[in-house]
């Protein structure tokens, strides 16, 4: 990996410090506890060596035994404050992390439809929940033990400029040399820990997608080819988890080989001094057990590098999906008046980013409270114009305006209180029938619930019990009962404006007929905008437009267009009465 | 099946990287007990002030750890072949008895996906570790034996009262196993519904936009991720505490040494050479209390994980999560494209339902369904919503599995015993009502297999696709997105209908596939299939389809009425 300007070095480091700035004190209270710990370990060694000093001049049994009495009331301490330290430091960390998580799903809730039609949701999940998680061990586990050694060696350098400077200076300039080179091979292991990640995400990625279409798999006899794809993922898991490991090594030989030649030299330097007089042996002991001491907070970090890789690995995927911007800015303040919401298309065009266009030059007026059918065959471009009008995308050109308020002035919460959108394929999160009718919203009461569902033909769901749960991905309900659920959504919501995109495509006629009655109670003091392509959903819509590809090529009253010879509307319906009689228009002459 | 042969049967997938690697860890091991010798040598020659034999000792020591650093180099690479072969098997297992259609590898089908996950990521990673975990305990047992010997011979008083704070560790962890276990499992849940949450939220990240529900979902979010805070705290604490009792067996072993030798300390028959030859064993023996310690605690996360992912595979035995497989994803491997096992095509003359009774526990589903047809028939079922059409094709097929289903279906007069591995291409296709596709090619898609490019023409046609395709840039090649989302409603609906016609089943099953699609569209797709000549189950609504019909079925509050 090609190394990455300081820069973004700085501002990840300062992206970090925000993130922990909510929770500062806590994180300082840590460091202090740390401190504690840290210098009562110290103490150990500096027994021991006062123990061979005494043994080396001759000395009494009992004096031997109260040093060694000392020194196991400093262990068992010692053990003790690590497991204060672990409670503390875990408990901080995932309250920090949690809010990193919170974050970032709202984050990507906030993203554009474009980005969720290119990432599927096992990513999605990686990145908001296992990155995440990532960077939680990082900072509960890694964070103390490196401030912990951090502490150790301070204290330890002061303790050995007592004994003697030199032999401070000497540990000083073999600190240093040694956390240069950890630091150095840290750096270059960076990016093949991001790409280890990055083929893990993708691996559960397609499990995820592969389980979510299990029925269809298992019904088309797919096993081999759905393991062969699962064959090849997992091979790419292996090769990029050995180059993660070479660079693993090339840090893990830079942390061996300080510790190692740190306790060569001390048996070197130990001789030569003790041989001049210079130092005890007690102070050699000494020596040698700091850097023992310090050998295993290193080692520890070693095993922890991992974590540290995979949290900076993290810790850059986080940044990056934190710095992409959704394309639709909220800035807009102008509340459209009161009551249904009138819409006008001007000159409004839209395409996905390629030369293909979706919508061409539409213009459109519907006035405040009118209902309007939109047909079309598949692929003419409806999605788009009901996509547009929940802001869910922004026309590439022209203006949209709801109330006579261009929709990208009016506040985005607005748009979504005052649209409502009823799509073509419901989803169903794990949760109570509740749940699922409020998305969670603790506001509206049982009784508000109940009616919704009742108005939406779901009189069973009220029966059985709103807290019923209901299975995520709509396990427990068939499609049909889905789209009513769908439904009752919107009743509990009270728009002024409300798009049905294929709503009832998946509900039987006489559901329908059920339901129907309830959509024109719906339609009465607001504006709907029903896209269907099965006719007689719209037998009792004011105005129809005939959409083709990406064009309005016909927009009037019904029942004026109904009547008009040559007419596209007329032909689809002589068409339907053709085919089905089910679809035919009774109101037809 | 008993932990300790689960384990074994893991370890044992690649046993060639596996022995190869542990080789390398017993090896690393050995070179601390010639480490420590040399440096009790080093200090008795310090203290004797005899410099030249420190600068030979010295050197000795140096080489002895460069040996110990290169046996790791080569052990640890080896290893993470290994760690990923293990964890793949088990990953593999669980996919494939989730995408079995029938037959003995089958397993329940899961219920989230996005919490299925957590069982491939978390729980594969629960089961290698506790098989990393006996390898370094064993390499830690090499060691100790080595280092008692060593010690015992210097001062066996010594050496012996090191046992007691070995002893305290194994008896701490014996008293915190069951705890280990039940923390960790309510960890796992916690964790489970975060990630099952944050699924679902991005999954219907629309439909939360669009309801304005971002805060009250998020407060959710909140909720569980409090709880899981909770319980992350809980386990870590106690994780800890095990570790600190048997890091500190270093520290307190050094002290007892340091009681029990202070007489002859005090008259100098114990010297500083042999304190340094215990001090810089002591490090390395808390190495296995320690590893004795984790390794207890990941057998019970083990057990856990074990307990979850057997769930996942035929008949819920933990013995089909680790059943050898030939998986060849090592980097010089060669992985040929298999061929999909199907079952022998038995052509079509007659299909009988016998009695068939599918009921789920909330007593919902259908009840004594009796109907037959021949070939080249069109038979479609009708009915109110909830009126159990569904489940009785899921029935039918063998695909209703959390329901208790009695009966029996026949071909050609010939009862089925296992339906969900026979009614499978090319003796029969399904299209659900809300077909899912995966990110990959159309082709791929359709053909789920080897793509022959006459046979999957013929299906996009039969679907009534073939222009839309031929306008993508790529053609049959272009990728259409996570589940399909680059293409619309009624694109997924015949490029799933195409992946069931492409194998030209004796018998098509689909349900309600009119619903999303336009009139124009529909009147094509169904005069395609009868000049096929197919034999077709339908669920529908639609005139235009009891026109066709030979018979039509219709079913009410899971009955069938005439």
């Amino acid at each position: 990996m090609a190394p990455k300007p300081s820069g973004a070095q700085t501002s990840r480091f300062r992206a970090l410090m925000a993130l922990l700035r909510p929770d500062l004190l806590r994180w300082v209270g840590l460091g202090a506890l740390l401190t504690v710990s840290s210098a009562l370990s110290l103490g150990g060694p500096l027994v021991v060596r006062h123990i061979v000093d005494l043994a080396t001049d001759g000395t009494t049994a009992a004096r031997i035994t109260g040093l060694a009495v000392i020194f196991l009331v400093i262990a068992v301490t010692t053990q003790f404050l690590s497991v204060v330290v672990a409670w503390f430091a875990t408990i901080t960390a995932w309250r920090t992390t949690n809010q990193i998580r919170l974050d970032m799903a709202r984050h990507v809730l906030g993203l554009d439809h474009e980005f969720h039609r290119r990432h599927t949701p096992g990513e999605l999940i990686q990145r908001v929940d296992g990155d995440v998680t990532s960077v939680s061990d990082f900072l509960g586990r890694v964070v103390p033990k490196a401030v912990g050694a951090a502490v150790l060696v301070f204290g330890m350098l002061v303790v050995l400029a007592f004994v003697d400077w030199r032999l401070a200076i000497g540990m000083a300039v073999y600190v240093v040399l040694a956390a240069w080179v950890v630091v150095r091979s840290r750096h270059r292991a960076v990016g093949e820990s991001s790409d280890e990640m990055g083929s893990y995400a993708r691996l559960y990625g397609g499990i995820e997608e592969r389980l979510t279409a299990a029925e269809d798999l298992r019904a088309n006899g797919a096993g081999t080819h759905a393991m062969w794809r699962f064959v090849e993922d997992s091979a790419d898991t292996m090769h990029s988890a050995l180059r993660r490991e070479r660079a693993f090594l090339r840090m893990w030989w830079g942390v061996q080989g300080a510790v190692a030649t740190g306790s060569v030299l001390t048996l070197a330097v130990s001789g030569l001094l003790v041989a001049r007089n210079s130092i005890t042996v007690g102070t050699a002991f000494l020596l040698f057990q700091y850097v023992l001491l310090l050998a295993r907070p290193l080692e520890d970090v070693v095993h922890q590098l991992e974590t540290v890789q995979k949290a900076n690995g993290a810790m850059v995927r986080v940044i990056d999906l934190l710095a992409v911007r959704a394309t639709i800015i909220d800035l807009g303040a102008v509340a459209p008046g009161p009551g249904a919401l009138s819409v006008r298309f001007e000159h409004v065009s839209f395409d996905y980013g390629d030369s293909e266009p979706v919508l061409i030059d539409i213009d459109l007026d519907i006035g405040a409270g009118r209902s309007v059918g939109i047909v079309g065959r598949t692929g003419s471009g409806k999605t788009t114009l009901s996509r547009l009008l929940l802001r869910l995308v922004d026309s590439t050109d022209g203006t949209l305006a709801l109330g006579g308020v261009p929709i990208t002035d009016i506040a985005l919460a607005d748009v979504r209180r005052r649209v409502a959108l009823i799509p073509q394929e419901v989803e169903l999160v794990a949760g109570s029938v509740r749940d699922n009718v409020t998305l969670f919203d603790p506001v509206p009461t049982d009784e508000a619930v109940r009616n919704a569902l009742r108005l939406a033909g779901l009189e069973t769901l009220v029966a059985g019990g709103i807290d019923r749960p209901l299975g995520s991905g709509g396990a427990g309900l068939s499609a049909g009962e889905a789209q009513l659920l769908a439904l009752a959504r919107v009743w509990l919501r009270d728009p002024d404006l409300v798009v049905l995109d294929e709503a009832t495509a998946r509900v039987d006629p006489l559901t329908e007929s059920r339901i129907e009655a309830g959509v024109r109670e719906l339609m009465s003091g607001r504006t709907t905008v029903i896209i269907a392509h099965r006719l007689s959903t719209l037998r009792h819509v004011d105005e129809i437009v005939v959409v083709d590809h990406g064009r309005v090529v016909e927009h009037g009253d019904r029942s004026v267009l109904s009547e008009l010879t040559n007419g596209r509307f007329r032909h689809l319906l002589e068409l339907a009465l053709d085919m089905d009689p089910a679809d035919a228009d009774p109101v037809l002459p | 099946m008993p932990v300790w042969r689960l384990a074994w049967r893991v370890s044992q997938h690649e046993p060639k990287s596996f022995w190869v690697g542990w080789s390398c860890f017993v090896l690393f091991f050995t070179f601390p007990v010639a480490n420590g010798w040399l440096l009790g040598r080093g200090f008795d020659a310090i203290s004797r002030h005899d410099t030249g034999h420190v600068y030979v000792l010295a050197v000795l020591l140096a080489l002895s750890e460069a040996l110990r650093m290169a046996s790791i180099h080569f052990g640890a690479l080896i290893w993470t072949q290994a760690w990923v072969h293990m964890q793949t098997l088990v990953r593999s297992n669980l996919l494939a008895a989730q995408m079995a259609s029938g037959g003995p590898e089958a397993g329940q089908p899961v219920g989230s996906a996005g919490e299925a996950v957590t069982h491939f990521r978390d729980d594969t990673e629960d089961v290698t570790m506790f098989v990393d975990g006996m390898v370094d305990v064993s390499a830690g047992v090499v060691f100790t034996v080595l280092a008692g010997f060593v010690l015992g011979s210097v001062d066996s008083n010594a050496a012996l009262v090191l046992v007691v704070p070995l002893i305290g560790v194994a008896l701490a962890t014996r008293t915190l196993d069951s705890r280990i276990k039940r923390y960790r499992a309510d960890d796992r849940l916690a964790a489970a519904a975060v990630s099952g949450l944050v699924g679902d939220l991005m999954a219907s990240a629309t439909t939360i936009k669009v309801n304005n529900a971002v805060d009250p979902s998020l407060s959710k979010l909140r909720d569980f991720v409090d709880r899981r805070r909770y319980t992350a705290v809980r386990d870590r604490v106690l994780d800890e505490g095990v570790q600190a009792f048997s890091q500190g067996a270093a520290d307190i072993g050094l002290g007892l040494v340091l009681l029990v030798s202070a007489g002859a300390l005090a008259s100098g028959a114990f010297d500083v050479g042999r304190l340094a030859l215990f001090t810089a064993y002591l490090g390395w023996l808390s190495f296995l209390p320690r590893m004795v310690g984790r390794v207890l605690a990941r057998r019970k996360q083990f057990s856990v994980a074990m307990d979850r992912m057997r769930f996942l595979v035929a008949d819920d035995l933990s013995a089909n999560v680790v059943a050898p497989r030939s998986l060849p994803i090592a980097p010089r491997d060669v992985r040929p494209r298999l061929v999909p096992i199907r079952p022998d095509r038995i052509p079509l003359q007659s299909f009988a339902v016998r009695d068939l009774t599918a009921v789920f526990g909330s007593g919902a589903g259908v009840h004594d369904i009796d109907f037959e047809l021949r070939r080249g028939t069109f038979t479609v079922i009708t009915g109110p919503i909830g009126s159990g059409k569904t489940t009785l094709l899921r029935a039918l097929l063998g695909l209703a599995h959390h329901a208790d289903v009695r009966g029996e279906v026949l071909w050609n007069d010939r009862h089925l015993l296992d339906r969900a591995a026979f009614l499978v291409p090319p003796n029969c296709a399904f299209l659900p009502q809300v077909p899912q596709l995966v990110s990959d090619s159309v082709a791929e898609n359709i053909a789920l297999g080897p793509v022959d490019d006459e046979r999957l023409r013929i299906a996009l046609e039969l679907a009534a696709v073939s222009d839309d395709i031929a306008a993508m840039p790529d053609g049959t090649a272009t990728t259409i997105g996570p589940r399909g989302l680059r293409l619309s409603g009624g694109q997924r609906q015949r490029v799933a209908t195409a992946r069931a016609l492409i194998h030209a089943p004796e018998l098509v099953v689909l349900d309600d596939l009119s619903s999303a699609l336009d009139v124009e569209t529909e009147l094509e797709l169904w005069s395609n299939l009868a000049a096929a000549g197919m034999t077709v189950i339908a669920v529908s609504h639609r005139a235009v389809a009891f026109e066709r019909a030979d018979q039509i079925l219709c079913l009410d509050n899971g009955r069938l009425s005439v």
